[in-house]
């Protein structure tokens, strides 16, 4: 294999893992508000169920929930998983980020000074207004450092993908490796793995910037 | 009358922290309302702006009843929807200002007026420009409230009220905040709001401000009023003991 055919194969799966990576943003970033929203909700269960839902996310390694959202309709179900992998994939990492995302959320939403909703109220805004015009838009500065860090990690646990033999660009390193009997792979998915988190850093910063103009 | 207030009772837990207090304000009318410190004051503005429930008593506006007591001796309100016409006849001032860190002067002046009242952007804008110039900041509007000093945006918080076109005001010690110096302005602005008849109820620890604007002094102690009148009366004959000790205080 020549060092250009091996770098097209492992950009194919670098695609991937942007894949991976831009649908468990997607997914994950609003399904975190909703999740932090209904932990505050008024029904006890609610509560209840979001609290369990949380604690098992963040309590169990990502590669095991991997595995079971992969293998579990069949264990439990006798399903066939034919063309399951990609979706168990990704509901899989949505599910496990949105609850990250969730605590984020809500100790930005707890961080909020009682007097915003006071003067929002006295002003007539509906709970909805308060929540979205004058909540949310501080919330989201206040947790911006946090957020990154877990878009940052989130980069990195892409190559959790492996487990479930999806073929991007960490995967690819170890077959191409051990095929080829070479290191370089592995320099290269490293390389990858750089560039793309220099280039989130680099994006999340410009948003921290962009909203720098109150404090 | 603009607001009556009867037989308001309020309890945190154990605390009755307001005991029957009644009270109204007539159109025009400057009332400060001053008593030490846990003696109820604010819990008594956040109850008239409808931050906090009664427990018992009556709230009227113009005449309407926003809450009454049922005959179980239980406070009722108005259903929520019809709560927020009541909210729109007063506007509060906070003692720590509160204003939307993330909105422009202008933009803290306009977005309810726009967002709630649903009134024309263009209107909102004339009428926040026009109190931005009357509170002397009308510099300051593309500014944000961290760029302001705290007189400026206490003053900002006073026109975000106005701009709601409230029939009545509620200060909740505006000045406590500020550094000394910077008292002077603020209390300026709602010395000017009282000269054009706005009708408002300010609680002040600032003696010599309460006794200059307002048109009645109510003493609180206890979560009960205790004395009230004009302000010869209460600064310079007080009936009650408990009013000549309190007073006392800020003498020298
Ligand atoms: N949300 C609350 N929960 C429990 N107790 C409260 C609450 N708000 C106020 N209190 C208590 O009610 C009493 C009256 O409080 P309030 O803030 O109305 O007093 P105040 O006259 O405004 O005092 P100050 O001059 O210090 O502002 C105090 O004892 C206070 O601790
Ligand atoms: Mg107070």
């Amino acid at each position: 294999m020549t060092f250009s055919t091996m770098l097209s194969t492992m950009a194919a799966g670098m695609l991937r893992t942007c894949g991976i990576f831009a649908l468990t943003l997607l997914g994950s970033l609003p399904l975190g508000m909703v999740i932090a929203l209904l932990r505050k909700s008024r029904f006890t269960v609610v509560r209840g169920i979001i609290r369990v839902y949380i604690s098992i996310m963040r309590g169990t390694p990502l590669m095991l929930q991997l595995l079971v959202w992969y293998f579990g309709p069949f264990y439990l179900f006798g399903w066939s998983i034919r063309g399951w992998r990609f979706p168990a994939m990704i509901i899989g990492f949505v599910l496990n980020y949105a609850a990250y995302f969730a605590e984020i959320y809500r100790g930005g939403i707890e961080s909020m000074p009682v007097g915003q909703y006071e003067a929002a109220e006295v002003l007539g805004y509906t709970k909805t207004q308060t929540f979205m015009r004058i909540i949310l838009p501080q919330v989201i500065k206040r947790i911006m450092p946090s957020v990154t860090n877990e878009v940052i990690t989130l980069v990195k646990d892409t190559s959790l993908a492996f487990t479930l033999a999806y073929q991007e660009v960490f995967s690819l390193a170890k077959q191409i490796s051990a095929s080829q009997t070479s290191f370089m792979p592995f320099v290269i998915a490293g390389v990858f793995y750089f560039i793309a988190n220099y280039v989130v850093a680099f994006a999340m910063e410009r948003i921290e910037k962009a909203l720098d103009y109150y404090r | 009358m603009i607001i009556e207030m009867k037989n308001i009772r309020k309890q945190f837990g154990d605390l009755e922290v307001l005991q029957d207090i009644s009270f109204g304000v007539d159109s025009g009318e400057v009332v400060s309302i001053i008593g030490p410190s846990g003696s109820g004051k604010s819990t008594l503005l956040r109850c008239a702006t409808f931050l906090e429930t009664i427990d018992g008593g009556e709230i009227l506006y113009m005449g309407q009843h926003a809450a009454h007591t049922d005959a179980s001796g239980k406070a009722v309100y108005v259903h929520h929807k019809e709560l927020q016409k009541f909210r729109s006849y007063c506007g509060l001032v906070f003692q720590q200002f509160n204003l939307f860190p993330h909105y422009s002067v202008l933009k803290n002046l306009i977005d309810a007026p726009v967002e709630v009242q649903h009134r024309s952007k263009e209107e909102a804008e004339e009428t926040a420009m026009e109190l931005l110039r009357k509170m002397g900041i009308a510099d300051k509007a593309d500014a944000y409230p961290y760029q302001l000093s705290g007189g400026q945006q206490q003053r900002v918080a006073i026109a975000r009220a106005l701009a709601m076109k409230p029939e009545i005001l509620f200060f909740d010690e505006p000045t406590s905040a500020l550094d000394p110096e910077l008292t002077g302005e603020v209390l300026k602005v709602i010395r000017q709001l009282a000269e054009e008849k706005m009708t408002m109820v300010v609680v002040t620890h600032e003696m010599p401000f309460a006794k200059a604007v307002s048109n009645r002094v109510i003493f609180m102690a206890g979560g009960v009023i205790v004395e009230q009148g004009t302000p010869e009366a209460v600064f310079d004959n007080p009936k009650e003991e408990r009013t000549k000790q309190f007073l006392r205080v800020f003498e020298r």
